[in-house]
């Protein structure tokens, strides 16, 4: 999803990709909605940093991740705080609990900038993945645009089905009218980021040009080169060894 | 057709009734690890019996649930009651309720 030469790779990548990865690129080096475009790129190179992280290695190897105390080795960059959870999204999210986001939140980290972290965190990993993946290198940060974060919280955003707020289906409206794109379902996936809109739009958006349109996950019949089949057993795939339920 | 959901955890060293299935899934865990050796070895492997476009959608699908997964366990969103509907007989018989995620994604309901 970031504008990064795919060359390398020596195969095709889709233009839908390249435009979701050109999109990307402007949407991380950004103003966000609670974080500025240096902090946005801070917390992306503090993610890329965690793969490396002795404390995350134990942790992961560990049968329970709380089992293992210790300091994140950082950039030194972003508060402890925030470095933690960058990690933790980052490198085990499969068993992130209740718990432990009610910690960080009682720590002083609001749900808007945690959902917005969340955001930047989870679509490098996907970008970095991708290049692993076409055995070219990730690529790297583009440098932060200037401006200020915008500061909206959607006034519909209420506590739903989630650890976070979410704008329901029923009640979009204004500025984020066009948030769910009148799809028939709209699962939680396409909600759960919707306490910060722009970061919910940029799931959508990666999603669709990476696997299929968030509308479409229901109709089998919709596929790729990749058929329906193939595409499902990779995400199952993916997901079993992620850990993730969902 | 029916599909052998066993290679989902790992557990079937076969196609498991999906085109190239074995393959897929050997890319997958490469690629999940890290092995770069792994990685190129799978590549090719699946590149000869994939057209590149379809080697690009598998490379991008791993990519999109690397992204949905965070979001989903790092939110924890509850399953969609139609989804589960859908999916509660695979999940069964993949014994999904293993993973810590199942309980934040029953919680939050």
């Amino acid at each position: 999803m970031i504008d990064f030469d795919c060359s390398p790779a020596g195969v095709p990548i889709r233009d839908d990709l390249r435009e979701a990865h050109r999109f990307l690129r402007l949407h991380l080096s950004s103003p966000g909605t609670w974080w500025s475009a240096h902090e946005r790129l801070a917390i992306a190179a503090e993610s890329r940093n965690a793969i490396g992280c002795g404390l995350c290695g134990e942790r992961k190897a560990a049968l329970s991740p709380n089992a293992v105390t210790g300091s994140h080795d950082t950039l030194g960059v972003l508060p402890a705080d925030v470095v933690e959870v960058v990690h933790r999204v980052r490198t085990d999210s499969g068993r992130l609990s209740k718990v432990w986001f009610d910690r960080v939140i009682a720590g002083g980290l609001e749900e808007t900038r945690y959902v917005e972290l969340v955001s930047i965190v989870a679509l490098l990993a996907g970008v970095d993945y991708f290049a692993r993946a076409l055995g070219i290198a990730p690529p790297l940060l583009p440098e932060p645009l200037g401006g200020e974060p915008s500061r909206h919280r959607p006034t519909s955003a209420k506590a739903q089905a989630a650890w976070v707020p979410m704008i329901a289906a029923e009640d979009v409206q204004d500025l984020e009218a066009d948030i769910y794109g009148g799809a028939p379902f709209v699962p939680n996936i396409m909600r759960a980021l919707s306490l910060v809109p722009d970061e919910a739009r940029m799931l959508q958006r990666a999603s669709s040009a990476h696997y299929v349109a968030v509308a479409q996950i229901g109709d089998p019949t919709v596929r790729r080169s990749l058929d329906r089949m193939q595409m499902e057993l990779v995400a199952a795939r993916v997901s079993a060894l992620n850990e993730c339920f969902y | 057709m029916e599909v052998d959901l066993s290679v989902v955890n790992g557990d079937a060293g076969s196609d498991a009734g999906v085109e190239h299935g074995a393959r897929l899934v050997a890319f997958v865990e490469a690629v999940m690890q890290g092995d770069d050796a792994a990685i190129e070895r799978e590549r090719r492997e699946l590149l000869a019996v994939l057209p590149a476009e379809s080697f690009v959608d598998a490379a991008a699908t791993i990519g999109a649930f690397n992204i949905v997964d965070r979001v989903a366990d790092a939110t924890g969103i509850a399953l969609d009651e139609m989804l589960e509907a859908m999916s509660s007989d695979f999940r069964g018989k993949l014994k999904l309720e293993r993973f810590a995620s199942a309980a934040n994604t029953r919680q939050a309901k």
